[in-house]
Order: C-alpha cells, then structure tokens, then sequence
C-alpha cells in the first residue's frame, strides 16, 4: 500500500487537528477530557497531551505529533499554536498549487510521472522555506520586530530586576491557556509567589533549570479540597512519613545515609563461618553495640535526623528513638539529589559515621516536623539553602486528581517558558543588499549585536566578497581551513564547533573569524590569495578591516539547492565574534503584548520585505507565511465582538504600523519572543519534513521498540 | 518480552454536554442520589452477580465506591465526590446533587461557558464570604462549654443515614456514645497544641444497638481460653508494660546479602533461645508484668515468662501498634539486646471482658486519649452503614472543634443562601457587572439558576410528595404533608422549620418554593434566645459544607467547560 504524500493529504490531517486544537487555544479556549487504558481521568487544556492521548494512525499526523512534541521538549508551550500555524502555511501552500494546477489543466498529466514532477517541486519549496528561515527571517527579527519589545527586566540587562507586574501579565497570559478559566487567574497568583518566595536576586537560569528538573519533589498534590486552598509551605515536603518521629528544637543537624547503619550479619561476596553458638551471640551483641555506638555517636554531633535512602533495621530505629534522633526511611534519589543541591549535603559514607571522628557532611535545618494533609503524613523540612533557590513547596489542591495533575504540568510549563525566556538568544542571518550594478551580488555579513555602535557596522559593508571561484572549489577551501584550524592554536576553542557541522556559508563565517582574531597574515590558499589588512592588532574589532577573499560563484542559495545546505546554527564566543559573523542577540527577557502582536508584527514586516525583495520566490514564501501567521490571532480573536474583533484589531495595528505610532493592545499579558520565535522555525522544520516526503508506504511489520512513531519510509 | 502492538486510536466526542447520552445518564445519577437524601431516603440495595455481601446503604461514600460509571464526565463527577468525602467524610450527597443541578440548571439558560464560569464563580464567593461572615444568618456558633449543639450535630449525622436502622431510642444512645467516645480523645493538659486521641471502631455483630459501649484504653481480642489461662495476676499497683515490635520467633532472616555456613554441630535455634531467655531475665529483672509483641512470640520464650508470672500476648498487628504506644506510653522495642528502661510503659489494669460472643483483653490506661467504642448492629449491612457513620460523626466533631460553627440542617441553609443571593443580585449593582464584565441581564440569569439549584438540594429531602414552602422572612425550610385537607391555614398544617429553629406560630407569610417568589432580603441576625432553649435542632458541619458547596461549583464549572472528550480504547 503506496499512498502518495502530498499537501493535500497533509492539509486536510492538519485541518482535523486544528478543530480540535483551536476550540482550546487562548483566554477562551476549553478543557478536554481524556480518559486512559486503566480508567484514569485526565483534565487537559496541553495541546502536547491531547495530541498525544489521540493515538492518531495516519502517518502524517503521527509525523506531525512526534514533530509537536520535540517542539515541547525544548519549549513547553506552543502546542497549539503550532498546528493552527502548520494548517495555515499548508492552506497557503495548496491555495498556490491550485493556481498552478488551474494554468496547467490543458495538459492534462495526470500520470505518475507528474507526480513525480510534482514532488521535486515540493521539495523545491521546502528547500526555499527553509533557506528564507535560516537567512532572513532572522534578520527580520533583528532589524524590524526588535524596536517593538519590551523587556520584562524593569531595569537594563546587566542588572536583570524582575518587577512583579510584568511577571504577574506573563504568567497570567501563559496560564489562559493552559489551565481551566475559573483557576487561571489563582494559579498564576500562586506561581508568582513561588517564584518570588523562592528567588533571590542572584539567581539565574540553573534556579530554574533547578526547579525544572525537581519539580515533581517541589509540589504535593492533593485531591478533595477545593483549588483555592493550594499553598505555599516554607522549606521542603518529603512524601515520605516519619518512621520514628522524636519532637527537637533548636539546632536540628541532618544527615543522610545510604545504606543500612546496622552492619549485616555477613557481607556480599564473603562468607562468614560459624563454627559454635558463642561465636553466633558474640557477633550479634557485637552488631547491636556498633549500632547503638553509631547512634550515640551521631546524638553527640547533635545529629536530629536521619535521612535514609533505604529502609533500615527494626534495631536502628529504636536506637535512633532513644537517641532523640528522627528517621525518615525510603527517601527517593531524586529528593536525596534535591537536598543536595539546595543544602550541599551529600550522603555520608558509613565509616565515617562509624569511626568517631566530627561527620562533616552534616547540614543544619530550621525545623523538621510531621504535615499532615489530609489524613496523609509526610516529613516537612525547613532546609537552609546554601544555593540560589530557597527551597519552598507547592500544595497543589484540587476535587479530582486530573484537575491536580493539570495545575502540575502547567506550573512545569511555566518553568520552562522562564527558563527560556532569561537565556538569549542567537539570530543568524544574511543580508543580501540590493546593488543593481554588481551582478554576482556581493553578500554582505551584518552585525548587529548591542555592544558594537551603530557606524562600525557600516564599516563592515566593505567586506565586499567577490566570488570568482567555482563551487567545487569552495568544498576544496573547506577542507583546508579545517586543516589550518588544527594547526593554528588561537582559533581552536571557537572553531571547532561550526567545523563539524560546516556548510559553504560557515566556512565563510569561520574565515572570517580567523581573520579578525590573528595578527595580519596572508594566507595562501589553493593558490587564492586572502588579503588581509588588519590595522590594529589589539583591538580585533578595528575600523579598517577590508578583506578581499576571492572566490566566484559562492552563491549561497544555489547551494541550498542542491541539497548542501546543512542547518547549522554557529555559536561564536561573544568578543570577537561579531565582527562579521551574522549574529545578533535577542537579549533574554524580550516580550511582546499577546493577543496576537507578534503575529501582525512580523505579518507586516514580511510584507513589507516581500515588496522590497524582487526575487520571486522569496516574496513567494514570505507573503505565505506572513497570511499564515495571521491565523493564529484570527482565531484568539474569534469569540470577540466589537472593537476586539479581528478585522477591525488588524486595521488599527497596520494604521498604527504605518504612521509609527505605538500599538495599543486590547488586552493586558505579555509573551515572550524566543518562545514565539522557536514556535516558527519548528513549524518550519516540521513543514519540510512533511514537503520533502512524496509516498507513503504501509508495512506489515510489528512495531519496533525504538522507533514506533514512524513506520514511513521515504524514497 | 513486552509485546508492542499498535494502538488502537482514540475516540474524540466534541461538546459532550449537548449529548443526549451524557444528559441521560447524568439524570439517571442524579436520580440515584437524590433519592438517598436525607432523613427519609430511599436506601439502595447494592450486590454483584459474582457473589459477595449484598450492602444496603444511602450514604454517597458506600454508594459511589461500589457505582460503576462508564462515561468519563460521570466519573470525574463521582471522584470528585469521593475525594470530598474521604477528606471531610460528610455532605457528599449535597455535593454530588448540587453539582448535577448546577450543570443542569446552567445548561438550560444557554449562556456561554466562559460567562456561566465567571458567574458561578462570583456567586461561590458571595456564598462563602456570607457563609463566613458574622451576619450570616444560618450559622450558628457552638458554644464549647456546653454538649448541646455537639449532640446535635451527632444526632442530625445518625439520623439522616435511614440505612443504619435505627430507632428513635438507639440514635439516643448511639449520639450519647458517639459524644463520650469524643470527648475521651481530647487531652486533659492544655498544652497549646492539642493532638486528638483516637477512637477504635470495635465491631460486635449479632447483638443489640442497646448493647454498644465506650470504653477508655484498648481491647484486644482473644480467644476464651487463652484469656483465662493469661490472667493469674492480681497486682494493686500499676503494670508495667513492654511492646515489642520486632520478632520474638527466634527466627534469624537478616544476615546480610554475604554467605553463611553453619558447622553441623552448631544449632543456630539454641543460640537465638539462648539470646531471648536472657531478654526474658531481663525483662524479669526489671520487673515487667505484660509484653505485647506485634509480631510471634516464640512458644518457649512464652513459656518461660508465663512462668515468671508475666503475661505475653503476641499478635498483636501493625495497626494496633499505635494506639497500644500511646495507651501504655511505651516506645516500641527493636532489639533483643538490652533494653532501655525508658521504652517501658504502664497501664492502670487490665481485665478480662466479655461482650457477646466476643471476649477481649481490656488495657485500662492511667491516663490516654485512646477509647474504644464496642458498635454492635444486627446484621452485617447495617453495622458496616453504623460503623461508617460513627466515623463520619466522630470527623465531624472533630472539624466542629476547630472551627467552632454549625450550619442550620434540614434544607433551611439553602433555602435561607438561596434568597440571600436573589436579594442580593436584584437589589444592587454587583461588582462584576460594574466591571463590565457581564451584564446585569446575564448575572440574574445565572443567579435564578444558581439559586433553583440550591433550593433544588433541600426539595431532596422530601421524597412522600409533600409540599416545600420556604418563608419570608427567615428564608427556611418548611415541609408540609401530602394532600393537606384544604380547609387548614398554614401555621396549623406545618409545625416546625427544617433545622427546627422557628415554629410555625411567629407570624410568618409562606410561599411554595417551587413558584417564582419576589426577592426578599431573609432575616440576618438570628434570634439569640431559641437557639439555647430549641431542644432539637438539626445542625450541618459547617467545614464539610462549605468545602462541599465550593467542591460542587468547582466540579460543575470543570464538567461545564469541556469541551471534548478523548476516550482511549485501548
């Protein structure tokens, strides 16, 4: 069984997905009532989960499924929004084709052999698509969007002070659509607590990749009490009971043991001899006074806890008992890693409990007391944070288990989305300037990263590349600057890492780079000469650098074509970097209002580019993205009257756009870029997966362990 | 080897609610729950074809456990229930019939979910801030020096749960005993943390309900024999006690994951008598008269300390161990070595008791909080639905001395919340509608079918048809009887309100429930003198009924807003 794979196909799996996507999507979307194999009940408004929970069967949903949840893997949010944009960009794509198939109905081929043809054209888009996101989409970004965002930092960027408002409208924009209408609003209040509870001004992303990781041992989640009575508790809850529990106060120490304090009776790999019954009673009284001198020993570093990541002896527990010492059995590795990291304690080795020397690795906490929720007990523990985190933990309430579940995941999510929006972001792109005169259309390398003024850059518009080699000759240069790479020892920690993945275009970046950081040299490769004239040898970021590198025909977009173009994304070290290497920082922090203002943002600046840009297949591509992109706020707008609805919001932004004036957002909430901006090139990547595939064969095989999403195979 | 197949899709349902099937089986469920309502409630009879007890029951806990309900929104309706009980083991019914009336109701004025979310969640905090505030006036405050509202409370509990089977003397008895049995667990030193005792259920089918009785300390049950061949002590003085929680068997598990090879002459059995003979001299040597173990007792071991005149009862299970250390004071022993003689313990006496059939070993202790409470029903079913609500009593009691309200019962606290809220919503701009959030069209709207649905709740508790009427001045319950001979007025046709507070003599002007009544703002401030000298009030916890209404409207607004449903087949 062949089927062909098309736009088509593709359109109409997408437009089922987007049904029932769009009914949950933004402040008005609804819950969606999931039910598992073993009866559970899940609430959910996750676009990742509902998909997931669907089971789909047609092979390009399942691609389109496995393609959403890579996407929340790095993001955590956007599910939604990526298939209502997927369906939008593969509408447009058809809309084209329809156009096309009307001029060529008088030919009549309908054979395999146009379909054949038809494929290549296909893979010709995508190819195209991908091209536009890699190069210019970027710049667009850069240059256009950035002068409308704002930063959620309420003072500039070294300082990074978060101002409660600005958090409060994104994480309430964030939980409109993530969690049931009548608790979004609460959800977010208790999140902004936690995470101002649990902050200090210090902390930086690994707080948050902290919480990101741990997050199931930060929360307790509790079923029959109403969702207003979640709270914040100080320190840290075990979901653990106490197996003895001794009342303390004061100095409370705390260590953690990892295996069983009374010595066993025989240990593994050995063999124990009994040879008399004296022998048998001398040793078990000798086991019973190690313990008993453990726990002495511990009491006298006014040890009052006992953590344990095993279950210990009947014997340890009462001697701990009469020590004064509570213990809290079976504590699970993940919590043990928790407390480690907040507190810096690490498990203590045995025989240094045992030896009577001072136990170092002790660590101090407020309080240790039994909670009690609902008729449930676990250990609470006021752990001193030795860390940026101050440990608290959610009690998340709620009438059925799905509805806590729910809460949990979004209050994750919404980690994630910090957790991404406080690293930045690199841009890449290439401009390609609009000079009449040169025909080979020189390719000029922009910078624009914020610590460089604006008239350097200016500057770098000298760095005219003239290309006189021929392509097979560049793949030659490849291979020589990787070899020059190894031996030259100044360039080696940056280059590296683009050499692996190179393309024509980082050769060139990666040759520019040498240039700028090595004293001026002339290299002489494959009988091309490189002209470097490097002015000042201190500062690699100088006026005058001019470089000449001959080389004809490195037509980047021809390249792409054929099928060279790689995806590769350079990370360049950030001092000498930028000089001529395309990259740009989207700072951390960078909003936007939501309610669809990126979306018309970028909309009317790829139209604007799309009239500048007289290629026609670029104006193609980004005039369908940019309509695509309008569906997204279409549908946020859809239940909206009057003033608010869509026609009438779009108008007034482009009116605003035009006459330069500040956008007014009907709604209060922000969003952040980098999330939207990922969001975009997923939907990209996953667009050219699907263009690039042309049949899809069904075979009788029973699912492998390892890659049972995808039982396609493409030719 | 795990077989992988491939699974079989999902089947996705959109708006689940406009479904004839789903509004079908949410009418069946609710017509299972009201009619176990109240006082008067018709009971279910629950039984599995494969075998197994019948239960006859009206209670929503037994009810929802044994239910098995195919569609999902029937089972996030009946979890959420359940979960509300398993916290505050009352008002689940309410819970569960004010949820199926609200998503009803609100179906039938056909606003959109997001504006029906918004306004049901403004009239839950209109209820509960008045339902909180001290001008509420279907709350009343318990007075702690004085039984009368507990026993009230106990008595409303007792009485509204019909498949207990009990008379108008046993729900007497039982309320005095439920009562007692709480006030044993309550600790005499005020410490400024007061931890509650425990109360253990001891089951005795067969007898009468008369015969139930609470006892202080613990009882252990034991066969007869064994009882009399324990008891040769007669000792003036206090006993000293010694519980242990390891094995007394001799038996030799824990040695290490290593091997170990015993030479053919060594007995390893001797050895392990040998150690507890000497935690027997041990025990001796300190004068202990009774060791309880949790686990066996090697029958030598016993031998040798029934020999010095030491009772050992062996046994004894993990969930007694709790109570017994807090009845003796003793710290559980983990070691056969030596033992420290502050892990030791005491009770008062102990005697041999027989009730019924059953005889027990009875730990009186010199001062605890742990009683037991000997429940005797005549049959099975009905002692299971006692003994269910005697926990729900004692919880209750428990809320009710930490937040010292009670709610009036018997449908007067919905019929009173529901004129609340109309007088509220007509006279007067809301907030909400100031905000221009909704208009004030939409707010009566919702409000009309916010307050149908709690008056709905008390329309439950009548089930003989009779007629509902509320007052207008108090906004109570009134019920009166069926097929009333028409030349009677209403004060001689009805007696007393719902929750008993007003009778039918006080000037009242009355309307049926059912007609569409002209707002009236209900009396706030309640009467002081009545609520000392009104014998029999019928009083509602006010935690569990409160969490119920917010855990109904929570449920109601999460059902109301699916929007799909995804079955998974699989």
């Amino acid at each position: 069984m062949a089927a062909p794979g098309s736009v088509t196909v593709a359109l109409q799996v997408a437009e089922v997905l987007e049904t029932i996507v769009s009914r949950c999507v933004g402040p008005e979307g609804r819950q969606v009532l999931c039910t598992k194999p073993t009866g559970e009940v899940l609430l959910s408004r996750d676009g990742g989960l509902l998909l997931e929970a669907l089971h789909l069967e047609h092979p390009i949903a399942r691609m389109i499924v496995a393609c959403v949840s890579s996407h929340l893997k790095k993001t955590g949010d956007g599910a939604k929004t990526f298939i209502i944009f997927l369906c939008h960009l593969l509408r447009g794509l058809h809309a084209i084709r329809e156009k096309e198939k009307e001029s060529f109905t008088s030919e009549n081929i309908h054979t395999h052999a146009w379909h054949w043809k038809n494929s290549c054209q296909w893979k010709y888009i995508a190819q195209a698509l991908l091209m536009f996101q890699t190069q210019i989409l970027d710049g667009i970004v850069d240059q256009y969007l950035s002068r409308h965002f704002l930063s959620i930092f309420s003072s500039p960027a070294n300082e990074r002070t978060l101002c409660r408002n600005s958090l409060e409208l994104l994480l309430e924009a964030y939980f409109c659509g993530r969690v049931g209408r009548n608790n979004h609003k609460f959800i977010s209040q208790l999140m902004c607590d936690y995470f101002f509870k649990c902050m200090t001004c210090k902390s930086g992303v690994e707080a948050f990749e902290l919480v990101d990781n741990c997050f199931v041992e930060l929360n307790v989640g509790v079923t029959g009490l109403p969702v207003s009575d979640s709270r914040i508790v100080d320190g840290l809850v075990l979901h653990r009971d106490f197996s003895i529990y001794c009342p303390a106060d004061g100095d409370i120490r705390m260590v953690i043991v990892t295996e069983s304090i009374q010595p066993l009776f025989s240990a593994s790999k050995s063999e124990f001899i009994l040879n008399s019954e004296a022998q048998f009673q001398t040793s078990q009284f000798w086991i019973m006074e190690k313990t008993k001198t453990v726990m002495k020993h511990l009491h006298s570093q006014n040890v009052k806890l006992l953590l344990s990541s095993v279950k210990q002896p009947d014997l340890v527990i009462y001697c701990a008992g009469l020590s004064g010492i509570s213990v809290v059995e079976c504590v699970s590795a993940e919590e043990i890693s928790l407390i480690h990291r907040i507190a810096g304690l690490s498990p203590c080795a045995l025989p240094q409990v045992s030896s009577q020397c001072d136990i170092c690795s002790t660590a101090l906490v407020k309080f240790c007391k039994p909670l009690v929720l609902r008729s449930k007990r676990y250990v609470h523990l006021g752990l001193i944070s030795t860390y940026t985190f101050i440990p608290h933990c959610m009690i998340l309430c709620g009438p059925v288990l799905g509805l806590v579940q729910q809460h949990e995941s979004a209050l994750h999510g919404a980690f994630k989305m910090l957790r991404q929006l406080f690293t930045d972001l690199d841009l890449n792109y290439v401009i390609q300037t609009k000079d009449q005169n040169d025909t080979s259309s020189p390719l000029i390398y922009k910078n624009s990263r914020e610590n460089i003024p604006l008239p350097e850059i200016d500057k770098y518009q000298d760095i005219i590349v003239k290309k006189k080699d021929k392509l097979e000759k560049t793949q030659n240069c490849l291979k020589v600057y990787s070899n020059s790479v190894s031996s030259d020892i100044d360039l080696e920690t940056e280059i590296p890492c683009s050499i692996s993945k190179v393309t024509p275009t980082d050769t060139f970046q990666t040759d520019e780079t040498l240039k700028c950081s090595s004293p001026p040299k002339i290299w002489k490769i494959n009988d091309h000469e490189l002209l470097i004239e490097n002015n000042s040898t201190e500062n690699p970021i100088t006026e005058n650098t001019r470089a000449e590198i001959s080389y004809e025909n490195v037509q980047i977009t021809d390249t792409a074509r054929r099928g060279h173009m790689l995806l590769a994304r350079s990370k360049l070290l950030t001092t000498h970097a930028s000089q001529d290497h395309c990259s740009s920082t989207m700072p951390a922090g960078c909003v936007l209002p939501v309610g669809g203002n990126f979306e018309i943002l970028l909309h009317y600046y790829l139209l604007n580019f799309a009239k500048r840009c007289p290629q026609s297949e670029e104006t193609v591509v980004s005039v369908l993205i940019a309509n695509a992109l309008l569906g997204i706020p279409r549908i946020l707008c859809k239940p909206k009257k009057g003033i608010h609805s869509f026609p009438l919001l779009y108008l007034r932004s482009l009116q605003a756009l035009q006459t330069t004036q500040p956008m007014i957002s009907g709604q209060a909430g922000l969003e952040s870029v980098a999330a939207k901006y990922q969001l975009l090139t997923s939907v990209f990547q996953c667009l050219t997966k699907i263009l690039t595939i042309d049949l899809i064969i069904s075979i009788r095989r029973q699912p492998q362990k390892t890659g049972n999403e995808d039982s396609e195979e493409e030719f | 080897m795990s077989r992988l197949e491939a699974k079989k899709p999902s089947l996705c349902n959109s708006e689940p609610l406009t479904s004839e099937l789903v509004r079908g089986t949410l009418s069946v469920l609710k017509g299972i729950v009201v009619s176990c309502y109240g006082p008067a409630g018709r009971l279910k009879q629950l039984h599995s074809g494969l075998g197994g007890c019948v239960c006859t029951t009206s209670q929503s806990s037994a009810l929802l456990r044994n239910l098995s309900v195919s569609h999902p929104i029937l089972k996030v309706l009946t979890t959420s229930v359940q979960n509300h009980v398993s916290c505050f083991s009352d008002c689940g019914l309410f819970t569960a019939i004010l949820c199926c009336n609200l998503i009803e109701n609100v179906q039938r004025t056909g606003l959109t979910p997001s504006i029906v979310i918004k306004l049901n969640n403004y009239l839950l905090s209109l209820c509960t801030n008045y339902l909180k505030s001290d001008t509420c006036g279907c709350r009343l405050p318990v007075d702690l020096s004085s039984t009368h509202i507990f026993l009230c409370l106990v008595h409303s509990v007792l009485t509204s749960k019909p498949a207990c089977m009990l008379s108008k003397k046993e729900i007497d008895h039982i309320s005095a005993l439920i009562l007692k049995a709480f006030l044993l667990t309550i600790p005499e030193s005020t410490e400024d943390h007061v931890i509650l005792g425990k109360t253990i259920i001891v089951p005795l089918k067969g007898q009468r309900v008369i015969d139930s009785t609470v006892l202080p300390g613990l009882l252990i049950e034991m066969p007869e024999v064994q009882l009399r061949r324990l008891l040769p002590v007669q000792k003036s003085s206090t006993l000293k006690v010694a519980l242990f929680c390891v094995s007394l068997s001799g038996d030799f598990s824990d040695c290490g994951e290593g091997t170990v090879i015993v030479s053919s002459q060594v007995s390893l059995e001797n050895a392990v008598l040998d150690q507890l003979l000497n935690l027997g001299r041990q025990l001796v040597s300190d004068h202990v008269d009774l060791v309880l173990c949790q686990k066996v007792i090697h029958p030598s071991f016993k031998q040798f300390l029934s020999a010095h005149h030491i009772i050992a009862i062996d046994r004894v299970g993990v969930t007694l161990m709790e109570p017994l250390s807090k009845v003796t004071g003793t710290t559980p022993i983990g070691s056969l070595g030596s033992i420290c003689p502050t892990s030791y313990g005491s009770v008062k006496d102990l005697c041999p008791a027989r009730f019924g059939s059953k005889s027990f070993f009875h730990l009186i202790p010199n001062e605890a909080t742990v009683c037991s409470l000997l429940l005797c029903n005549r049959n099975d079913t009905a002692w299971e639905e006692l003994k269910l609500t005697c926990q729900t009593a004692l919880h209750v009691l428990q809320f009710t001395i930490k937040e010292p309200w009670v709610l009036l019962g018997g449908g007067c606290t919905e019929t009173h919340l529901a004129a609340y809220i109309r007088h509220r919503v007509h006279n007067g701009t809301e907030d909400i509608v100031r905000g221009g959030e909704c208009s004030q069209t939409e707010l009566r709207l919702l409000a009309e079918a916010f307050c149908r649905a709690l008056e709905s709740v008390a329309t439950s508790l009548e089930h003989d048809g009779g007629e509902i009427l509320t007052d207008m001045k108090h906004g109570h319950f009134w019920s009166a009887p069926a097929h009333p001979p028409s030349v009677l007025n209403w004060p001689e046709l009805l007696s007393r309100c719902g929750c008993g507070l007003h009778n039918s003599q006080e000037e009242l002007s009355w309307s049926v429930l059912r007609s569409t009544c002209h707002p009236f703002a209900p009396q706030t401030c309640l009467p002081q003198a009545p609520v000392g000298s009104a014998s029999n009030l019928t009083v509602d916890c006010w935690t569990a009924k409160l969490s119920g209404l917010r855990v109904a409207v929570e449920t109601a607004n999460l059902i109301l807003d699916l929007s799909f449903v995804i079955e998974d087949r699989n």
